[in-house]
């Protein structure tokens, strides 16, 4: 899947109201638990938090390293100049970065500047300023893409 | 039964022309949080002007999250489906991020009745920002929760008859789900209410240590292209899409990937 995107800017005005009620509300105690429960959860998965009761530990232990592989991924598409001066290494370098420590608000963008960012600090890398990230094909490469067929 | 709609493909920019280029594709879906309603990218204004219906596949809503949906999110997914002339508008019965955290995935709901109730109220709010209808899809897996009291099929079911939301089923998670956590695909067919089926999603994945990864990278393995022939032989489904988001084949790869697919179906 790809990953949830940043929070989108309010579109135009749309769709408002449809003829069903909200019907009968949850019970408040009930979002709460909820809440809370997937809080601690989460938290377990992306935050170094500890495994909440009656979970087994060994399937969130894969969650989490399927999580990380996922933000590793995302960051390898943003960042090709990280994956070439680390190598063989990227992958666990990624890994103990992301270990513990969540997503920064920001998504995969912020989460490749953070990661560059302690590289560098630790002289992995050496102190350039980010690359522009490699845009999305758009209109340009597009034009070109059809040209070259 | 929902509008017919086909065999089709989740478009990428990655594979934009590609998608334009592969014969009979139906449908496409579109991922809602890379797509901005005001600045539709080109190609999908191509398909929509060939009358190729575009659905918006939401990633981000977290409808099964402890929080009501976000109505700028909410907002967004419907003006997508209006700049799109969307039949309808897709997202998961998941969620995906909780006390300030975001889990860049989606993550599984505990099937209780106390859940159970909330979603039904974060339901009923999506469909109230939406022109078009909701359908909302079943995830893949790597755990359980400890106090899940009902099969995934009994909670989409009440989900379905308390709100109307519809279902887009996922065949490849199904397969996830029965891999790792030994949940029967064919039981959880039988279980699910499939005359509100809006579409199916097939996707391949990876083994690794005896757990099946759904990474949407590979061709789709036998095993799930027979859970396909399964639901076909229960319903006769509107429109089913394969899944690719990374590592693309050559487009007769694509092609050949969509064969096997109606292959499937026709098995059914």
């Amino acid at each position: 899947m790809p990953e949830p995107g940043p929070r989108p800017a309010p579109g135009p005005p749309s769709g408002l109201g449809s003829p069903s009620g909200p019907g009968s509300p949850a019970a408040p105690e009930a979002r709460d638990e909820l809440a809370r429960a997937q809080a601690e959860l989460l938290a377990a998965l992306v935050a170094g938090g500890e495994t909440p009761a009656g979970f087994d530990e060994e399937r969130l232990r894969i969650q989490a390293s399927s999580l990380i592989a996922k933000r590793r991924g995302q960051v390898a598409r943003l960042r090709p100049d990280l994956v070439r001066a680390l190598g063989g290494d990227f992958a666990a370098e990624f890994a103990a970065y992301a270990r513990g420590r969540p997503k920064p608000p920001g998504g995969s963008r912020a989460d490749a500047r953070d990661f560059a960012e302690g590289l560098r600090a630790a002289g992995r890398i050496p102190g350039d300023p980010d690359p522009e990230p490699s845009p999305r094909p758009g209109w340009w490469s597009r034009l070109v893409r059809r040209r070259g067929r | 039964m929902a509008e017919r709609l086909g065999v089709g493909i989740g478009w990428r920019p990655e594979i934009d022309l590609t998608v334009e280029r592969l014969p009979g594709i139906g449908f496409v879906e579109v991922i809602a949080e890379n797509i901005r309603p005001d600045r539709l990218p080109e190609s999908l204004r191509v398909l929509r002007a060939r009358g190729v219906p575009v659905i918006p596949h939401g990633v981000g809503l977290g409808v099964g999250g402890a929080e009501p949906p976000d109505p700028a999110r909410l907002a967004h997914l419907a003006a997508c489906a209006e700049a799109l002339g969307a039949p309808l508008v897709s997202e998961h019965l998941a969620f995906v991020r909780a006390g300030g955290l975001e889990a860049g995935h989606l993550l599984p709901v505990p099937r209780t009745r106390r859940a159970l109730g909330v979603v039904i109220e974060n339901v009923r709010r999506a469909q109230d920002a939406l022109d078009v209808p909701l359908a909302l899809e079943n995830v893949a897996a790597l755990f359980g929760w400890p106090e899940d009291e009902m099969t995934e099929a009994a909670f989409l079911g009440e989900l379905v008859a308390a709100t109307g939301v519809k279902l887009l089923i996922d065949v490849a998670n199904l397969y996830t789900n029965q891999v790792n956590l030994g949940l029967s695909a064919v039981e959880a067919l039988d279980g699910l209410p499939l005359q509100e089926l809006a579409y199916v999603h097939v996707a391949g994945g990876h083994a690794h240590d005896g757990v099946w990864h759904d990474t949407h990278t590979a061709h789709v393995p036998g095993d799930v292209l027979a859970i396909l022939s399964e639901l076909c032989a229960r319903v006769d489904p509107p429109g089913v899409l394969l899944e690719w988001d990374d590592r693309y084949p050559s487009d007769e790869e694509l092609e050949a990937e969509l064969g096997r697919i109606r292959g499937a179906m026709a098995r059914a």
